[in-house]
């Protein structure tokens, strides 16, 4: 047998190698010197490797909690589906509408500030969200459509106008598959107002509420109180997916987390399942569907991005003015918004004398 | 060369799945953590794969899985992992040797081990997997698995792969 091959040289020093390898390097000192040096470079390679280090004590701690606190799922690639609720009365659909509201806030004005990420680390990604709100300037126009599992009328429109310099001048409305407005609310802080709108019986009803006391949230900044509850659900959350797709919209970025299993003890803010379509172009959230708990109350949520703008703070209308044959209340501003309504509606029956 | 016994029945129910998933981390949390680092070049990435890699056991042993060589499974899954997340990423943004460069402690005492280690991340992405995986203990037919090369071919390519490593370090040194 004539000298070793640079392969079978190698087969040597990994303990792979044939018989007859073996018996010619134990009987020729060029092959055996070109073992040597290349059992040096593995050696060296292998020291470099294991450089690296251990496990740092944060991820010893965070698999720990991940593998001890995992959903009980059989199989590796096995999710179960979670259950639909079996029935949605009109409280939850009142729930289920203000949390679209604001995972539609969060999905369309607050991830795309994200910027590209470069890296599919949700907490980094995440921790750069907390930073987005209110950097800039300008009013954002966006229009999408909202889906409701188990809500009548819809899909809805929805049209959010946001002053980005000031998070608490807005104006939300949504309307119906018939293109008839179902409830708005419009806030100026610039002149302490606010102004409710809902149809009910094919009628507009407006409360407006002067002197109102600084809100204690707004809407964007539910957003943002949404994003860290999202961060945190997500940082316990393992195995995002992300994949491509080509559509007539262009490329685009499927980010799916899987389907759990809702446990017993419910959190403020569950999320079973949640799937985004991004843009590769300019990193816009196109889609969004999302199922999940609020205080423990189901929702399932769809959005669709229409449209997107900034448009000039002088040609944005955040105003909600009733016509000739809608019912206009004026409120007592109180706590919240929630509590001016009903202390309007109930002021306003006892004057009529519950008629 | 043999693979270290994982210890566990080869099938059959586990009584405790995350205690025996915890007890595997801790046996073998380091070395798929330094395979990790090695193959993806970021610290946080490489920490995201070492725990999906290990909730992914997780339900593997809940499944009553075949589990021979559960070492050999764990750098198999490990390297899936980091083969999407380095597919994904060359699609998103090109690797950029400043950033690379940030991976590198800067308290690497020894200049050997220093230039072993910057030139280990210059190689292609195969090369680095199979030298990492072989740096790792694992046998032929492990790395033929974990990386989906032929088991016959695994000789030949680990043999380039080193002589590439030796070029580059040459080249280093010049």
């Amino acid at each position: 047998m004539g000298c070793l091959t640079d392969v079978e040289v190698q087969t040597i020093v990994d303990g792979e190698a044939t018989d007859q390898s073996r018996e010619h390097a134990a009987t020729c000192l060029r092959c055996q010197q070109r073992i040597d040096e290349r059992r040096d470079a593995i050696r060296e390679i292998a020291s470099a490797v294991n450089a690296i280090g251990d496990v740092p004590a944060e991820l010893e701690t965070r698999v720990h909690r991940a593998v001890t606190s995992a959903p009980s799922v059989r199989g590796s690639t096995v999710l179960r589906r979670t259950p639909r609720p079996s029935s949605w009365r009109r409280a939850s659909w009142m729930s289920a509408a203000a949390t679209a509201a604001v995972v539609a806030l969060f999905v369309f004005y607050v991830l795309p500030r994200f910027g590209a990420p470069t890296r599919l680390s949700a907490a980094q990604v995440l921790e750069r969200s907390l930073q987005t709100l209110a950097n800039t300037t300008g009013v954002e126009s966006l229009d999408y459509e909202l889906t409701i599992d188990g809500a009548a009328g819809g899909p809805f429109r929805i049209r959010h106008l946001i002053d980005r310099a000031n998070p608490n001048h807005y104006r939300v409305a949504s309307y119906g598959a018939d293109g008839q407005l179902r409830t708005a609310v419009s806030q100026d802080p610039v002149h302490h107002q606010r102004t409710h709108a809902i149809q009910v019986d094919g009628r507009n009803y407006f409360v407006r509420i002067d002197g109102i006391h600084q809100p204690v949230l707004s809407l964007p900044q539910m957003a943002q109180a949404l994003v860290e509850s999202v961060i945190g659900m997500m940082q316990a959350t393992a195995d995002p997916t992300l994949t491509m797709q080509d559509s007539p919209q262009g490329r685009e970025y499927v980010v799916e987390t899987p389907q759990v299993k809702p446990s017993g003890a419910a959190a403020t803010l569950d999320l079973y399942h949640a799937r985004a379509v991004i843009s590769a172009e300019d990193f816009r959230i196109h889609e969004f569907e999302g199922t999940g708990a609020l205080l423990k109350q189901p929702f399932s949520v769809s959005f669709r991005l229409i449209e997107q703008r900034v448009i000039a703070a002088s040609a944005a209308d955040f105003s909600l003015e009733p016509g000739p044959n809608d019912v206009v209340l004026n409120g007592v501003a109180g706590d919240g918004p929630l509590e001016e309504l009903l202390t309007t509606v109930v002021r306003e029956m006892e004057r009529t004398g519950g008629r | 060369m043999k693979s270290p016994d994982c210890g566990i029945p080869s099938a059959g129910a586990v009584a405790d799945p995350p205690a025996e998933a915890l007890r595997l981390f801790n046996e073998h949390g380091g070395a798929i953590y330094r395979f990790c680092r090695s193959m993806l070049r970021d610290e946080s990435e490489a920490e995201d794969v070492v725990q999906e890699t290990f909730l992914k056991l997780l339900q593997h042993l809940k499944a009553d899985s075949v589990r021979s060589n559960i070492r050999s499974w764990l750098f198999t899954v490990a390297a899936n992992a980091c083969r999407d997340r380095m597919r994904w990423r060359m699609r998103w943004l090109p690797w950029s040797e400043e950033e690379d460069q940030r991976t590198v402690p800067p308290n690497e005492d020894d200049e050997d081990r220093r230039r072993a280690r910057a030139t280990l991340r210059q190689l292609a992405p195969r090369d680095r997997m199979l030298l990492s995986l072989r740096a790792n203990g694992l046998s032929y037919r492990e790395i033929a698995v974990a990386t989906g090369i032929r088991e016959q071919s695994v000789g030949r390519l680990l043999a380039r792969a080193v002589d590439r490593w030796k070029r580059a370090v040459d080249r280093r040194l010049v």
